[in-house]
């Protein structure tokens, strides 16, 4: 043992012990403190001017507390409560780190918050130390023996009083630093930080954190998932005024052995088949919706989550689009040679009767953190449409178009009302109201059914403008709507059948009036 | 109250390196910037106070 280190006044029987423990804990300690908190301060922060945003102060906190829980080893050795700090202080990081980087990891390429170092952000960075020093300090754990667990301070060797020192100067000029950007207190650090300057005439103190504002615990991700047991059906209150209604011709409850209450339906006129949905279930029925052709039942959580399957559509060349609330989907094809064996991963019940094609998701934009309860398809521009619904944090009525070749988005818009549409919403009200949850294409128009206050909107898909609305009387939390030549299906949760005359054409054509436009009438 | 905290930082290392005999005050000190802290990052995250991704 070297007993020539100074004493330390305060020291009581120092215990000097040339260990590697804690040589490489003042390593750790030194870089710790130089690498990451000495260069933001010294490079990032006073030579480039970067000021650490209210978050980024908090992780370097952190990581300053970690250093400084090193020294409380260094003096008075591995006592459990110190390990308990680091190891508390630690978590708590991986978790600032966590919240900080999820604000910004789903960003596009390249782009984040603040300054980028070797290709990653620094909050991206911020996680990864915390991960490091959670590693080394298990592997420091690993070399604590008996003798370490000493009571008395031990005396500081060279290499552990020139980290205590360097930790020193990086926490003072760090108080510099934080009285520059941040102020004393009550005043802290700020979301948008001012750039870093020394002149006292460029420092900006604010007090924005401390404003009230509601607490959450996943803020805008809270989104609940949608629920028809609250809207109101009455189209006579609905956000748009003196619609004409459209006339029942007939409501029967549905004969069909389901697994669930009907979700969506669809209409191909080539077949003469309807396909229903169920929250797993796809089925295949004849033109009358009396008999089951085929049907089978979605492992909904086989890789893809496809969740409640809310909407559906037949799409080309036979397959089928059965779409869930959080806009996955999975793509099947009809096969009476399927193998059921290999099917099993894909299917709970009638595993020989489809093909699973594809399953993924789909990714939107405007649509982003809003559900679906409906989904068409167009065959003249080879297009899968949904259309959200209004949740807890956010009321939008948005369209999505996604390209079948590569189902990927390539359109989205809020419709509004056509001005020669004559439709006039009330005051304070909006389109954003209506819950859509069902849909279907026909002569380049997208007819959506709101099973809030029961109306029928008809969307011109290439003036993205809202042509017509109608009124559908009587409907009960209806789920899916359909077109079979002049009528529409409609079913709802409950089981019934509704048929209404299909409305007549609006008179207002689309100045883009594609030469498709009559190729997808009868067809979803 | 980060410039505060880094205060009480540098006050617990110098009782640390300068000071040993004070380890229940420089723990002390240590646990209440740990606990400011949670507090000043609870407080600027508490519009989600869980990371913002998909769970």
């Amino acid at each position: 043992m070297d007993q020539t280190s100074s004493a330390v006044p305060g020291a009581h029987q120092p215990l000097v012990r040339h260990d590697i423990l804690f040589t490489v804990l003042a390593l750790a300690i030194l870089f710790l403190t130089i690498v990451p908190v000495g260069m933001a301060v010294f490079w990032l922060g006073f030579a480039r001017g970067d000021s650490p945003c209210v978050m980024c102060w908090e992780q370097r906190i952190g990581m300053i507390l970690i250093s400084l829980v090193g020294l409380f080893v260094l003096r008075f050795g591995p006592k459990p409560k110190y390990i308990g700090m680091a190891v508390l202080i630690a978590a708590w990081g991986i978790f600032m780190g966590m919240r900080h980087t999820g604000m910004h990891a789903a960003r596009d390429v390249g782009q984040g918050f603040s300054t980028e170092i070797l290709g990653a952000h620094t909050y991206s960075w911020a996680l990864f130390i915390y991960w490091v020093c959670v590693v080394v300090m298990g592997a420091l754990l690993l070399m604590v023996r008996g003798e370490h667990l000493q009571t008395d301070p031990r005396t500081l060797r060279g290499i552990e009083r020139l980290a205590g020192g360097a930790f020193l100067v990086v926490v003072g000029a760090n108080i510099v630093q934080a009285f520059a950007s941040t102020g004393p207190p009550p005043f802290m650090g700020q979301s948008d930080p001012v750039r870093f300057s020394f002149s006292p005439r460029h420092w900006t103190w604010s007090l924005e954190e401390w404003n009230p504002v509601r607490i959450s615990l996943r803020g805008r991700w809270a989104v609940h998932k949608p629920d028809l047991v609250t809207v109101v059906s009455d189209p006579a209150v609905g956000p748009l005024v003196n619609l004409p209604p459209l006339t029942v011709k007939e409501r029967k409850p549905l004969k069909l052995t389901l697994d669930g209450s009907p979700t969506d339906l669809a209409y191909d006129l080539a077949t003469d088949q309807f396909l229903l949905t169920t929250a797993k279930g796809v089925y295949l029925t004849d033109g009358t919706l009396a008999r089951v052709n085929r049907y089978t039942i979605i492992d909904p959580g086989f890789s893809v989550d496809v969740g409640r399957i809310a909407g559906t559509a037949f799409l080309d060349a036979g397959a089928v689009i059965a779409v869930g609330e959080n806009k996955s989907y999975v793509i099947l094809r009809p096969n009476d040679q399927a193998s059921a064996d290999s099917n099993f991963r894909f299917f709970l019940e009638s595993r020989d009767r489809f093909d699973e094609i594809s399953r993924s998701r789909f990714a939107t934009v405007r649509a982003r953190l809003l559900y679906i309860m409906s989904a068409a398809y167009d065959p003249a521009s080879n297009a899968v449409y949904t259309v959200t619904v209004p949740n807890n944090r956010v009321k939008r009525l948005i369209v999505s178009r996604f390209d079948r070749r590569d189902l990927t988005l390539s359109e989205e818009y809020s419709p509004p009302l056509s001005p020669e549409s004559g439709l006039t919403l009330g005051p304070n009200r909006a389109l954003d109201e209506l819950t859509v949850t069902g849909a279907a294409v026909a002569d380049g128009q997208l007819f959506t059914l709101s099973a809030a206050y029961g109306t029928l909107l008809t969307i011109d898909l290439g003036l993205r403008q809202v042509v017509a609305a109608h009124a559908i009387p009587g409907l009960t939390r209806p789920t899916g709507i359909a077109i079979k030549g002049g009528e529409l299906y409609i079913v709802d949760a409950a089981g019934m059948l509704t048929v209404v005359a299909r409305p007549p054409a609006p008179y207002l054509l689309s100045r883009y009036r594609r030469t498709w436009g009559t190729a997808s009438f009868g067809s979803k | 109250m980060e410039f505060l905290n880094l205060v009480l930082i540098f006050t617990t290392a110098f009782l640390v390196l300068r000071r040993p005999g004070r380890e229940r005050l420089a723990f002390r000190l240590l646990v209440i910037s740990t606990i400011l802290m949670v507090f000043l990052f609870s407080v600027a995250t508490r519009t989600g106070l869980l990371p913002g991704v998909n769970y």
